[in-house]
């Protein structure tokens, strides 16, 4: 009898699994007939529009979206940080007060970031009015959450053992936790703090519908109206601002990291050149004519009663929207997580890594709804087109994590599996995947809290789960239907991380192999 | 027969050269022990003979190809047995064991040993060679001490074996039998000896072993003669 | 409209509905232009709020059901004729849209076609009524519903193929589009503002070079008084559908 083993790196594989039914049901409805239009978007992108209203106005949106994104970036990460340090185990470890204070604190966090940035940015912006602020405090909260989360739990994996023995020389509590984390943690946080930045990039981007502008914006009305020339004017222009930041980042990190220790006065200065992005893109914004802090003032609702929330409770359809968001979820998840993998492993030359970074920033750069359009065009509604519009989206965010994490590893294991003759693409797949799995899989459960929430934009392939009756919700005003959904999501998103954090806890300790038994 | 030649070798470091004005050769059958104290260019000179080390002047050959750019099936002749192991801590025992063999195999094996390990004679053999029980095969690397962890790292199999201090850690009998068992002294049936091997060594009362000895100082070969001509006061030359 | 008025003006883009309801009720904007649906739901959720004008062609505001011809769908005689779309794919424009769903909605509820009934069990949400010509154009959809000005716009600008996407009914007519504004203005601004804005709407003129450019791009030819009896309809509408609460 046969056995599959699980380990971290088979379970790399196994969403890939999605793989095939998405893309037969995809492949049997698809037909021709929406042939011209996508041709006009692929065309428009060697043709952009050199309108000069055009560029302009991507101009302008593009330097207010840009500092938005700046502004929820350094919030997000700085606060991000200090959460994730308090909702770590080994925090309370150290000074010897029970973990489950992390724990308690890490579920909280669960809450906001439960919630998609556009969803925070309409309740915020229901109770406190229209404001350019909206847009940046609706990216702050969960990104805050988010980053806490990821950190926290990179702080536990990586100081476990440090703490146990530092802690035995009898140091004090505080300086036992820094010294514990601090020199691995730093390239840690300085990576994942490099990446955010362009995940607040497209955020402000689709946050641009709240009267802040911005590039958002921009894309918005061209896309409504299919000006697919104007669109890629914007498009463009984003993404050579989105490559330029990670260029920016990718040199600033190798030369802060290149040190062989950490010194304060590096990390002071970091401190002080984000104090001056920060300072600089609140002057740039009031330079645009935009101020942040006008028309704030508190505005409530109708606190709904309990015969409310019975009665909206009724009138939604309770198992054929969770079964529906999972779905989706799970579906647009093997995408996401199982492609890049099994790509890079197929063509794991130079040049072919360097095409698929292409291909992923691609996808990263056209939003959800807008590759929700373009596969609607070639093949007829269903749950596989809108998985794998979500999907391929978030394929982008995936490749590039596990590049990134590929790029910095040591060169040792692949050089001794390569020179023992082995072909490249096994060198791959024993040399840089499977020393990446773990820390892959970590950012694939991340990724399905994510598309848990992003379920909500693809309505137009038919209104499919939770995410899209949030939408219906909102837009008619439903107070208490909009918080039971909200809250079916916190319950969703807290009861997927407590079974990842289990799940990772019994693969990591768990004594003997785990293995599946198949029959001969 | 010669199989590696290495003329005028340097090959630069931080501040002095890590490997400098290396001339040597290794023909086939040849059981040398490499010589030298901590940094004197042991680990180095056998990353240039196994390629993963670009050479920065000279000429450094495999059967008159290039070292460094040696295709896949000619690498598979070269086995390296690296100081620090470099074994993958994800996975099991008997994963590998088999990621030593990558070379033998297609794309295809490579992928179906990491889902499901396969149980080849070969990797059996191997086993029972180096002594480890079968029990282990499956536990992952994690449960292993330094010892066994040392011997599942001996688990290739080629015309030149080179290893790079594989054997602190293990207690002296075996490491005395590792030592035979890899320089074809002790007759073992069940592994195929490589025919010939380099293998770097702290303890100089194992060179008995071997048929050569090459002794590094600061990068330089300075001792390189068959053992039945070296004088043993000589290796204290090369530790100071 | 700002030297007519003598104060500061300005023009603030929300491209979301539900956003530019919030954004009335909160008093952060105090004229807006809403589609039929979103302006009943702003001025219900907003005290005092006064609907002051409409384009001319709103008074008379039709939706269009259009059909991919390869669904053999043809030209309805009647609203009973909508029971044909049963089981087909069939999608709607923007969930909070007045002539890209709601209307629609209704008169499709009218003739006995409940959303569950179309193929998939829901309908589709195009997003804008652009996407929606394009989406029955291409056939992904079989059939669809827009707003008849977008329509009419696209047809005059070739980007309809008649071959593949006919209309096949068009609804009676409804209130649509209007601007509202804060009723405390007069207060803020001195008494009788409001008025004068209104007038200053109304006064609007095509002889004018601004204001042509400002109508054309209303697709209007003036703007006319209006009062929000004029969208009892579409409350009653908006209730029954529980788009407004």
């Amino acid at each position: 009898m046969k056995k599959i083993y699980l380990n971290h790196t088979t379970l790399t594989f196994f969403p890939s699994l999605a793989i095939i039914p998405v893309f037969i049901a995809f492949l049997r409805e698809s037909h021709s007939g929406g042939f011209e239009i996508v041709s006009d978007f692929f065309i428009a992108i060697i043709y952009p529009s050199f309108n000069h209203v055009v560029i302009e106005s991507a101009w302008r949106g593009l330097q207010v979206t840009l500092c938005t994104a700046l502004l929820s970036w350094i919030f997000s990460t700085s606060i991000g940080i200090m959460l994730a340090v308090i909702s770590s185990n080994v925090f309370w470890k150290a000074f010897d007060i029970d973990e489950s204070v992390g724990v308690f604190i890490r579920r909280c966090l669960a809450i906001p970031r439960a919630i998609h940035e556009l969803v925070w940015g309409l309740l915020l912006q229901a109770f406190l009015g229209l404001s350019p602020l909206i847009a940046i405090l609706a990216i702050s909260i969960p990104y805050t959450a988010i980053v806490s989360r990821v950190l926290s739990d990179q702080f536990d994996s990586i100081s476990q053992d440090n703490l146990i023995a530092i802690k035995q020389t009898g140091s004090r509590p505080l300086s036992t936790f820094i010294t514990a984390s601090i020199n691995k943690m730093i390239p840690i946080i300085i990576n994942y703090g490099g990446y955010r930045l362009e995940c607040s990039l497209r955020s402000a981007t689709l946050l641009g519908v709240f009267g802040l502008g911005g590039i958002g914006t921009e894309l918005q009305l061209s896309f409504q109206s299919l000006e697919f020339r104007e669109m890629w004017t914007s498009f463009w222009m984003l993404g050579l601002l989105m490559l330029g930041l990670e260029n920016i980042i990718a040199l600033f990190r190798n030369k802060f990291l290149s040190k062989a220790t950490l010194s304060w006065k590096s990390l002071r200065n970091l401190i002080i050149t984000l104090f001056v992005i920060f300072i600089f893109s609140l002057t740039w914004l009031r330079v645009l004519d935009i101020n942040l802090f006008t028309d704030i003032s508190w505005h409530h609702i109708t606190i709904p009663s309990v015969i409310d929330f019975w009665q909206a409770s009724l009138e939604l359809e309770w198992i054929r929207l969770i079964t529906g968001t999972l779905l989706l979820t799970f579906l647009s998840a093997g995408i996401a997580i199982g492609i890049p993998p099994i790509t890079m492993m197929l063509v794991p030359t130079r040049l072919g890594i360097k095409l698929q970074s292409c291909l992923w920033t691609f996808l990263r750069l056209i939003p959800a709804p807008i590759s929700a359009m373009i596969l609607l065009l070639c093949s007829s509604p269903s749950i596989a087109v809108a998985a794998l519009a979500l999907g391929i989206h978030n394929l982008g965010v995936m490749g590039r994590l596990l590049k990134e994490g590929i790029d910095q590893q040591n060169n040792n294991l692949f050089n001794a599996i390569q020179a023992s003759g082995a072909n490249s693409n096994s060198t791959w797949l024993y040399a840089k995947l499977t020393v990446q799995s773990r820390s892959y899989l970590a950012y694939a459960a991340y990724r399905m809290d994510v598309l848990l929430r992003e379920t909500a934009v693809v309505g137009l392939v038919g209104g499919v789960g939770l995410g899209w009756q949030l939408q219906e919700s909102l837009s008619s005003f439903y107070w208490a239907q909009v918080i039971l959904v909200i809250i079916t999501f916190i319950s969703m998103t807290i009861i997927g991380e407590t079974i990842s954090d289990r799940f990772s806890r019994y693969l990591l300790n768990s004594k003997s192999p785990i293995g599946i038994a198949l029959k001969p | 027969m010669k199989i590696i030649e290495l003329s005028k070798v340097f090959v630069k470091g931080d501040q002095k050269h890590r490997l400098s004005n290396i001339n040597m050769s290794i023909c086939s059958g040849e059981k040398i022990a490499l010589i030298g104290a901590n940094g004197a260019g042991k680990s180095s000179l056998i990353s240039a003979i196994n390629g993963t080390l670009k050479v920065d002047m000279g000429n450094a050959t495999w059967h008159g190809s290039d070292l460094s750019k040696l295709k896949p099936r000619q690498r598979l002749q070269i086995a390296t047995i690296w100081q620090d192991l470099r074994l993958i801590e994800e996975l099991n025992v008997i994963q590998n064991i088999n990621s030593g063999a990558l070379g033998y195999h297609n794309f295809i094996w490579s992928l179906l040993n990491i889902f499901s390990p396969i149980e080849s004679d070969l990797c059996l053999s191997y086993l029972e060679a180096v002594q480890l029980p079968k029990e282990l095969l499956y536990k992952p690397l994690k449960e292993l001490s330094g010892g066994q962890l040392k011997r599942v790292a001996l688990r290739q199999k080629a015309n030149l074996l080179l290893a790079d201090e594989p054997i602190a850690n293990l207690d002296q009998i075996l490491l005395k039998e590792i030592i035979e068992l890899l320089t074809g002294k002790k007759k073992s049936n069940s592994i195929i000896i490589p025919e010939t091997v380099l293998i770097s060594i702290h303890d100089t009362n194992l060179i008995n072993s071997f048929t050569r000895v090459i002794g590094l100082y600061e990068g330089e070969i300075i001792i390189d003669k068959p053992t039945n001509e070296l004088d043993l006061s000589e290796l204290n030359s090369l530790y100071h | 409209m700002s030297k007519e008025l003598n104060i500061p003006v300005r023009y603030i883009p929300v491209t979301s509905y539900p956003a530019t309801v919030n954004a009335f009720r909160t008093k952060s904007l105090d004229l807006v232009w809403f589609g039929g649906l979103t302006g009943v739901q702003a001025r219900l959720q907003t005290k005092g709020s006064k609907v002051i004008a409409q384009r001319d062609i709103d008074e008379r505001f039709h939706s269009v059901f259009i059909a991919n011809t390869s669904s053999n769908l043809t030209r309805i005689k009647s609203i009973e004729g909508l029971r044909v779309l049963k089981g087909k794919r069939f999608t709607f424009g923007s969930e909070s849209s007045t002539s890209g769903r709601l209307m629609p909605q209704y008169y499709l509820q009218k003739a006995g076609v409940k959303t569950t009934d179309f193929k998939g069990r829901v309908p589709g949400f195009s997003g804008s009524h652009d996407a929606t010509i394009a989406l029955v154009q291409s056939g992904s959809y079989q059939a669809g519903v827009l707003n008849e000005k977008v329509w009419e716009s696209n047809l005059r600008r070739g980007r309809i193929n008649p071959s593949k996407v006919i209309v096949i009914w068009k609804t009676p007519k409804y209130h649509d589009y209007h601007w509202l504004a804060q009723g405390n203005l007069d207060k803020r601004f001195g008494k009788g503002f409001t008025e004068k804005l209104k007038n200053t709407l109304l006064g609007f003129n095509k002889k004018v070079p601004n204001q042509r450019k400002i109508l054309n791009l209303f697709q209007a030819n003036r703007f006319i008084p209006s009062n929000s009896s004029n969208y009892n309809n579409i409350e009653r509408i908006g209730r029954q559908l529980k788009k407004i609460r």
